[in-house]
């Protein structure tokens, strides 16, 4: 009888992993454990049997009937787990991706950088008028950057603003003090155009005003925001600069990415490049924003999101960045 | 600028005790950017002092010479020579065998088949010079075989200091100045200049000044009876060093004052010196410079005049005709402030920047003028002490420039220095800068003077700047900002226009572009297109500013057509529109020709897209009137929000597309940004969903020629309340697929509701010109 069993189990199996169709298997359920099956047969014989021999195969038939009972279900689940649909499953095609442009990444790391320390962002407009662009900004009538040769003044007594300082002026009219703002944006200068020069290039600008704003905290928003925004330990110094609208003022350079300090053409072989113009805020650009100097102080600075999106990026033509040329954009994916 | 450490050391006290090789690092941190340091003088030694003592022809050679020098041994030494100044009796430089010059080695070697040892050199072989005439001509009292660096302030360090630092510090366009500031950073005494002084016991010039507003001082002197107009050799190497080529004695000592005080100064040839005019030149006169240049002159172009002629360029050039000669024996010196800007806007306007007019154009200190004078004539009179002062220090002044007080309150500088500072500390900063300082319980009394009261000093601020640089500013320490966390108000466009950016490039594969704020004249010409908009003044090609910008890409879309069949890209930018600025979104796609529906129809869906994402509203898009010819007249749509025109939809015209690229289509959207950033989201109110099933009815319309908008408007008149939505779901031929999802919120739908639907929207569907296949 156990012989018997055995091989049934074993037919069974080899039928099983020869089956590849549902069809297959319910042919085979009903050859193995089907009414006219022969365990069935088995089964319904037991009750001719002598005590002691029901006893001794009665479970046995019963568990080997289970037994198969389990091995056809497990193979149907696996049968029905098998996809039908046959494919290549190792094609490789290339991923389409967008990109932003690189200045536009570049601005967004570091006003995220900014608000981290509570700046909000705003903006100005591009065509500007003298008053927001120099005036109110303490540019003496006289000054050079006045001249045509600098500056693209339009036929209609407005110009496209030469720096992104004009969102001082702004900011401190429509919010007045305290203030902690930062205002990316494109600005315009008559420039010739070479691998190192544009006429259309983005800066950004930033102003903190507050009672007891000192150099310190001028200090600390400058060296943090370049440390942030490189991810690494850039070495920046700070020397003595001069803007109208900030004093004192402050030049602050990086050491050149480029070259890591040795010197090269990019850096004009100093290993230090001008990343930063800064200073405290002048009196009379509070005056001209409507905020008492003798009450308030601040601080305020700007730099060229081009110019570090050019580092950081080892961008070695500046024209790419206006030239709308996918070829080069498309590597920028975004961050 | 270059600066010689060797002239700066001359002006300070103790100057050994200063690392001159490294204290630039430091100045760089205090005043202004060094850009390069250089050691001269290294290049070469054993060069000794010679003493030519016999010299006669070479037999195989028209020009050169053998030579016996004495160089302080025991035997002369023969010497082949080129140079034409050689004679008997020259003590000159002379380069012995093993020495070098230029880094090369100089050996017995011989010339033209004579042995030459060694080498006689001229100012230029050795660096100290541009001069190759001849071999140098030494003094005849030095001693044969010393090493001439002993004599000659050969070993220097010279300093190229970045210009553009300097711009807002006219005393430091001079050694004099660079060396207080030096005093100042390294706690140094700053030495007084010898002067000569004048006894105002002669004559006086006669000197006009026209316009005092252009011209603030005239100084003028006449020295006569000058008989040697030899440089001596320390002061031509000073003048090389940094940059000035020697002329003759009169010429270098006014460079020299120049290079020394900052005062650019000329010297006249007193025999043409009549009387001195300082006014405006006729427009389209012309004069010939120094330079030999003919220029042409305007009405704002500021000259000097002598009697009825033209004299010099004021504070740019002076003029041929009355320049040094060698029989010049008498001279007037003139010595004078200049109004900045003028002189500035006149040496842009005549494309002559000196550097003299680099000086003027940074507004010069006044009173300077007879300081530079009576240096001058005391520097001359050391090589001329027979020199006759031949008449009065003759000075037209008319408003004196006088120093003037700053009070600085111990608070404010407290504030911005982040920390209180003693009194002598801001004392000594101060009085090393060459202010003068009173201390009061409060405040500082602060006394400019003039030489830093003309563009940098004029409130206490400043002041604040010249301590806290020269205090250092790597001694403070970086404090961050308190915060004060009460909500500050703000501007949402710099993030809507980053989430509109981010989502148009990851959802839509699209390429970010920046491009100009003006259109391309070349673009405008090549398509025929006329634009009128503001306009850049001057400039002559790309000046009209961009009023579309999706037509202002047009430029982009070529170059890109010729790497891509198509691809799709966007821009944020400004135009300029009724003379105001407008913030805009333009989305450009492109592709194939025969794709346009395809491609029209995904820009509707993307602007769709981004209205319902980014600001839960549903847009809608009408037929456009043309506003612009090059787009197509029947495919714009301007696209709303309720009633909002908030932008348009347009695809270019044939033509226009042809001549950018062939077989092609370019779709545009442009969003009003300003309006944009206006529209706020409405709240989203949860709806509650029915616990009964739904029932999804799909049905196929066939027009006659009837547009899907003429559908929408019939099914939109149709009303039942089982209908929770319905949507277009598939396009083929003239045959609409609509899926209708009915519903019920009390009961589960049976038959007999949906069969009275059924009834009701056939009907409804055939009364209207309509099929539906059923």
């Amino acid at each position: 009888m156990e012989e018997k069993l055995q091989k049934l189990k074993q037919e069974l199996e080899a039928s099983l992993k020869a089956a590849t169709k549902e069809a297959d298997i319910l042919n085979i359920k009903s050859k193995y454990v089907g009414k006219k099956s022969e365990i069935s047969h088995l089964l319904s014989s037991l009750k001719d049997m002598s005590i002691e021999n029901k006893k001794k195969y009665g479970s046995l038939i019963n568990d080997t009937k289970k037994n198969m009972e389990e091995l056809i279900n497990s193979r149907t689940e696996e049968l029905e787990n098998k996809s039908n649909i046959t494919f290549d499953d190792t094609l490789d095609f290339e991923v389409k991706a967008g990109s932003l442009h690189p200045v536009t990444i570049m601005a967004k790391n570091i006003t995220d950088a900014l608000k981290r320390m509570g700046f909000t962002v705003v903006s100005g407009p591009e065509m500007e008028s003298e008053y927001y662009n120099f005036e109110a900004l303490n540019v003496p009538k006289d000054h050079p950057a006045r001249d045509m040769q600098d500056t693209y003044f339009l036929d209609n007594g407005m110009l496209l603003r030469t720096q992104t300082s004009d969102n001082q002026i702004h900011a401190m009219e429509n919010y007045g003090a305290p203030l902690r703002i930062c205002a990316p944006g494109r600005v315009f200068r008559n420039e010739d155009l070479d691998a190192n020069h544009e006429n259309t290039f983005h800066q950004i600008e930033g102003m903190v005003i507050d009672k007891k704003i000192t150099i310190e905290n001028l200090l600390y928003v400058m060296q943090n925001l370049l440390r942030e925004i490189f991810n690494e330990d850039v070495k920046v110094r700070l020397r003595p600069g001069f803007f109208p609208f900030t004093e004192p003022s402050y030049e602050m350079d990086m050491s050149c990415l480029i070259c890591g300090g040795k010197g090269c053409p990019t850096c004009k072989n100093s290993g230090w490049i001008e990343m930063v113009g800064s200073g405290m805020v002048h009196p009379d650009v509070l005056r001209a924003g409507g905020i008492n100097p003798e009450e308030y102080t601040g601080f305020a600075f700007g730099f060229g999101l081009t110019r570090l999106a050019m580092m950081k990026y080892k961008i070695n033509d500046i024209r790419v960045l206006n030239s709308g040329d996918i070829r080069y954009l498309s590597k920028f994916n975004i961050e | 600028m270059l600066i010689s450490c060797n002239k700066l050391k001359s002006h300070i006290k103790n100057p050994e005790d200063i690392d001159w090789l490294n204290i630039w690092d430091t100045f760089t941190l205090r005043t202004a950017e060094v850009e390069k340091v250089e050691k001269k003088g290294d290049s070469f030694d054993n060069v000794v002092v010679a003493e030519i003592k016999e010299c006669t022809t070479h037999p195989d050679s028209d020009h050169l010479h053998v030579l016996k020098v004495d160089v302080g041994e025991d035997e002369l030494i023969q010497v082949v020579c080129g140079a034409p100044n050689v004679r008997v009796g020259l003590k000159t430089a002379y380069v012995r065998v093993g020495g070098h010059i230029a880094k090369t080695e100089i050996k017995s070697r011989p010339l033209r088949g004579i042995l030459s040892n060694g080498m006689c050199c001229s100012g230029q072989e050795l660096g100290i010079s541009d001069n190759h005439d001849g071999i140098l001509e030494l003094p005849p009292t030095w001693i044969n075989g010393k090493d001439i660096k002993e004599y000659l302030p050969i070993e220097d360090i010279v300093v190229e200091i970045d210009n553009k630092s300097l711009t807002n510090r006219p005393d430091l366009w001079g050694h004099y100045g660079i060396a207080r500031e030096i005093c100042a950073i390294t706690d140094h005494e700053l030495l007084p200049l010898a002067l000569l002084p004048i006894n105002n016991d002669k004559e006086n010039l006669d000197i006009v000044i026209k316009d005092d507003n252009l011209c603030y001082r005239y100084t003028g002197l006449k020295i006569s009876n000058i008989k040697n107009n030899q440089t001596p050799l320390d002061m031509q190497i000073f003048l090389y060093y940094v940059g000035m080529r020697s002329i003759s004695l009169l010429v270098d000592l006014t460079n020299y004052l120049m290079m020394e005080l900052g005062e650019p100064m000329h010297a006249f040839d007193a025999r043409v010196v009549k009387n001195i005019e300082v006014g405006l030149a006729r427009e389209g006169d012309t004069f010939t410079t120094l330079d030999g240049i003919k220029r042409t002159l305007s009405q704002d172009t500021l000259m000097i005049k002598n009697g009825s002629e033209y004299f010099g360029i004021a504070g740019i050039m002076g003029g041929l005709d009355s320049e040094i000669l060698p029989d010049t024996t008498s001279v007037f010196i003139e010595s004078a402030c200049f109004n900045a800007a003028q002189i500035r806007k006149s040496a842009i306007k005549l494309g002559l920047r000196t550097e003299a007019s680099a000086r003027y154009e940074k507004s010069l200190d006044p009173n300077m003028t007879d300081l530079a004078i009576k240096r001058l004539a005391y520097l001359l009179q050391k090589e001329n002490p027979d020199m006759v002062i031949s008449s009065n220090l003759t000075d037209v002044y008319p408003h004196v420039l006088k120093e003037e007080d700053i009070i600085l309150d111990k608070k404010t500088l407290a504030i911005y220095m982040g920390k209180k500072l003693e009194d002598t500390l801001v004392t000594n900063i101060l009085e090393k800068l060459g202010f003068k300082v009173e201390v009061k319980n409060d405040y500082y009394l602060v006394t400019v003077p003039t030489y830093r009261a003309t563009k940098d000093i004029k409130i206490k601020e400043d002041l604040i700047e010249e301590i806290a640089r020269i205090y250092g500013l790597e001694n403070f320490t970086p404090a961050p900002l308190k915060l004060d966390l009460t909500i500050a108000e703000h501007e949402t466009i710099y993030n809507e226009e980053y989430e509109v950016k981010h989502l148009l490039a990851t959802k839509y594969d699209m390429h970010e572009v920046n491009s100009y704020i003006w259109y391309d004249t070349d673009l405008l010409k090549s398509l025929n297109i006329e634009k009128k908009n503001v306009s850049v003044l001057g400039k002559e090609a790309n000046n009209i500013l961009r009023d579309d910008l999706s037509f202002s890409l047009l430029n982009i879309v070529r170059e890109n057509f010729k790497n891509y069949a198509k691809f799709d890209l966007f821009e944020i930018g400004t135009i300029i529109k009724n003379n105001e600025n407008k913030r805009v979104l333009s989305i450009i796609l492109t592709d194939n020709e025969l794709n346009l529906a395809n491609v029209y129809n995904r820009a509707k869906d993307i602007v769709k897209y981004i209205f319902k994402v980014l600001k839960h509203q549903d847009v809608s898009f009408q037929n456009n009137e043309n506003e612009y010819p090059y787009y197509d007249n029947d495919l714009g749509k301007i696209i709303f929000l309720d009633n909002l025109k908030i932008g348009t939809l347009n695809v270019f015209t044939k033509s226009i597309t042809n001549k950018i690229s062939k077989k092609k289509c370019i779709v545009t959207i442009d969003i009003d940004f300003d309006k944009y950033i206006t529209i706020s989201k409405p709240a989203i109110i949860s709806q509650e969903i029915s616990k009964y099933p739904v029932v999804e009815l799909d049905y196929t319309i066939i027009t006659n020629n009837q547009k899907y908008a003429y559908i929408k408007e019939v099914l939109s008149t149709f009303s039942s309340k089982l209908i929770q939505n319905y949507k277009l779901i598939e396009v083929y031929e003239n045959k609409y697929s609509i899926r209708y999802t009915l519903g019920s919120y009390t009961k589960t739908l049976d038959q007999k509701d949906i069969q009275t639907f059924q009834e009701r929207f056939i009907s409804h569907i055939k009364n209207h010109n309509l099929n539906i296949i059923e």
